[in-house]
């Protein structure tokens, strides 16, 4: 796969619509940069359901290089559903020397998330990317990515990364690239990248249909389901 | 009216409880009631995501009583009316739907297993099959479709419409905390273009006409002064819920004709016993599977003649046996031996169920 050409410092946040893949996404780059040899911490931002992404996976990540910042089982107290607390590393995670990745949750306050990142604000390196697919029926159309988008407030880019989970095929994510790219013409917003399964992702070469850099995704996030 | 929420067959990639949301569209449900409680919250969630654009209705209420029975109000007023909950709201759900029960009011109820007794985990469990069933101070004369994927969430929740407004007894779809936020693909679909008749709605109160002259009047009870009155009412509920019962069971088997081990079991936890079943029939043992997809009414006869057919059956599930007491309760009488894998709260994996089932078999010979 091409490189994509990297800053002296990567910061970047995964957004998007539910179980749009933003994790398996931000999980995906903190090990590519990771295998580069690049110092990369990984930053579990999703305060509505943070018992269920990141946190079961920090060992195998641990193993990658990739420092998770993510509580931990015995960290937390039996709040459910009722809230969460913030970690207080997490507060100051732009502070951490090399790359940030940031795994930004769902929900109503989405993005915002970020007004509690100390220097998120003023970050001009930090970039937000929605992650889109197309498969998901809230934003299956170039209407509903711009809507969606919108709504969002602050996005640097999107990454195509639509899928039918196994049943995934060359066409869908070609057709998921045709429809995200109309929708970054409309919003006036680079395609950053299309995501594909790794056993598809050789078939599509390094750059995909229309010339975005294709990123080969391995699917961690089942093995962090609960 | 708003658009129509799904044109054509629309292949999707989503969890559970969207496929619920999207199922009460494409089924015209008109209004939601509900109380946020994990694992359903999505379900809500998407539902007032949803409604604004195609012109649906949603109310939320204080708690899981009244989401019950405002659900009630809502189908008294001739609207295709659901609400959706788990854990602790199924339990105060249990209130109005026995009102429901009462005065034969076809409401549809969504209930996405958490763990249990009490608040426990958001998590999963298997454990709201006695509560869904038989909740409530009566007879359980209710419908519960047990799924175990998101086509079938989607189906069955569409299903669960028609069931209840052509039965007029209250139906509940039965699914999981895993199913709830699970990610998987299913194909959404209109079911009037696929050629599925929808049962119509219709006021139970406040029609037209003068009651006793041009109609009967809704005399809608679920209170009676004595006991003889009470058996009457209940004795009819009963024959009818019988009568209806050949029509509406649904089950599936595999590989139950001359079958060393039968497996039974129902919603997720089928799909974990299928796939061991099917496994090990491919290697030459002979394993079958029987899976009830209405708990309640109980596919008995069909059961039974599956059992008769084995030499011993396993009984796989998440709780500590609810299902087993159904199974019990339905092959009463019969001599086949039932061994059990009852794990509360917690999942079962295929491989789980294929080491019980070896080691059930390397036990006999």
């Amino acid at each position: 796969m091409k490189q994509e050409q990297s800053p002296s410092r990567v910061l970047e946040a995964y957004t998007g619509e539910y179980a749009s893949g933003k994790s398996e996404n931000a999980v995906n780059r903190a090990v590519e940069l990771a295998r580069q040899g690049r110092r990369v911490t990984l930053v579990d931002l999703d305060l509505v359901e943070p018992c269920y992404t990141l946190r079961p996976l920090k060992k195998i990540l641990g193993e990658e290089g990739v420092s998770v910042l993510a509580w931990d089982t015995g960290e937390l107290v039996g709040l459910g559903e009722t809230g969460n607390i913030l970690k207080p590393e997490v507060q100051f995670c732009l502070r951490h020397p090399g790359d940030v990745i940031l795994d930004i949750g769902y929900g109503a306050s989405g993005v915002q998330v970020l007004n509690l990142v100390e220097g998120a604000a003023e970050e001009r390196d930090l970039k937000v990317y929605a992650v889109i697919n197309i498969a998901r029926p809230m934003t299956a159309a170039v209407t509903d990515i711009v809507e969606h988008v919108r709504s969002l407030k602050r996005v640097d880019g999107l990454i195509n990364n639509s899928h039918l989970g196994e049943e995934t095929d060359l066409g869908f994510v070609q057709e998921g690239a045709r429809v995200v790219k109309e929708a970054a013409v409309v919003l006036g917003l680079p395609v950053v990248a299309t995501s594909v399964m790794e056993q598809l992702a050789a078939a599509v070469g390094e750059t995909d249909w229309y010339g975005h850099p294709v990123r080969r995704l391995h699917r961690y996030l089942p093995q962090a389901f609960w | 009216m708003g658009e129509k929420p799904i044109k054509g067959e629309q292949k999707a990639f989503m969890t559970g409880n969207e496929a619920v949301a999207w199922a009460a569209l494409a089924a015209g449900a008109e209004i939601m009631y509900g109380y946020p409680i994990t694992p359903q919250n999505e379900i809500m969630q998407y539902w007032t995501r949803l409604a604004p654009k195609y012109d649906k209705k949603f109310l939320q209420t204080e708690d899981e009583l009244s989401a019950g029975f405002t659900t009630v109000g809502g189908v008294l007023a001739g609207r295709r009316a659901f609400t959706a909950t788990a854990g602790p709201g199924n339990v105060l759900m249990q209130e109005p739907m026995s009102m429901a029960e009462a005065m034969r009011i076809p409401t549809v109820v969504v209930v996405q297993q958490r763990g249990g007794p009490s608040t426990a985990t958001v998590i999963y469990s298997q454990q709201e099959v006695t509560l869904t069933c038989f909740g409530g101070n009566g007879e359980g004369l209710r419908v519960v479709y047990s799924t175990s994927s998101h086509q079938e969430l989607f189906d069955y929740t569409i299903k669960a419409f028609n069931t209840a407004w052509k039965y007029r007894f209250p139906t509940f779809v039965l699914a999981d905390g895993y199913q709830a936020k699970m990610r998987e693909s299913l194909v959404l679909y209109d079911p009037q273009e696929k050629g599925q008749k929808m049962v119509p709605t219709e006021a139970f109160v406040g029609k037209p006409g003068t009651p006793g002259e041009d109609r009967a009047p809704a005399h809608l009870r679920n209170t009676y002064n004595i006991e003889e009155e009470l058996m009457d009412v209940l004795s009819k509920d009963i024959k009818e819920y019988e009568e209806m019962t050949p029509e509406i069971i649904e089950y599936e088997e595999f590989n139950t004709e001359d079958t060393d081990l039968l497996v039974i079991a129902h919603g997720i936890v089928f799909r974990s016993a299928a796939m061991a079943a099917r496994e090990l029939a491919e290697e030459g043992l002979k394993v079958g599977y029987f899976r009830p997809i209405t708990l309640r009414p109980f596919p008995r006869e069909e059961l039974r003649k599956a059992a008769a057919k084995a030499k011993q059956l396993l009984v796989v599930e998440s709780s500590y046996g609810q299902l087993l007491k159904i199974v019990k309760d339905n092959l009463y009488g019969m001599d086949v031996p039932i061994k059990t894998h009852l794990r509360p709260g917690v999942g079962i994996t295929p491989e789980e169920v294929v080491a019980d089932v070896k080691t059930i078999l390397g036990e006999e010979e």
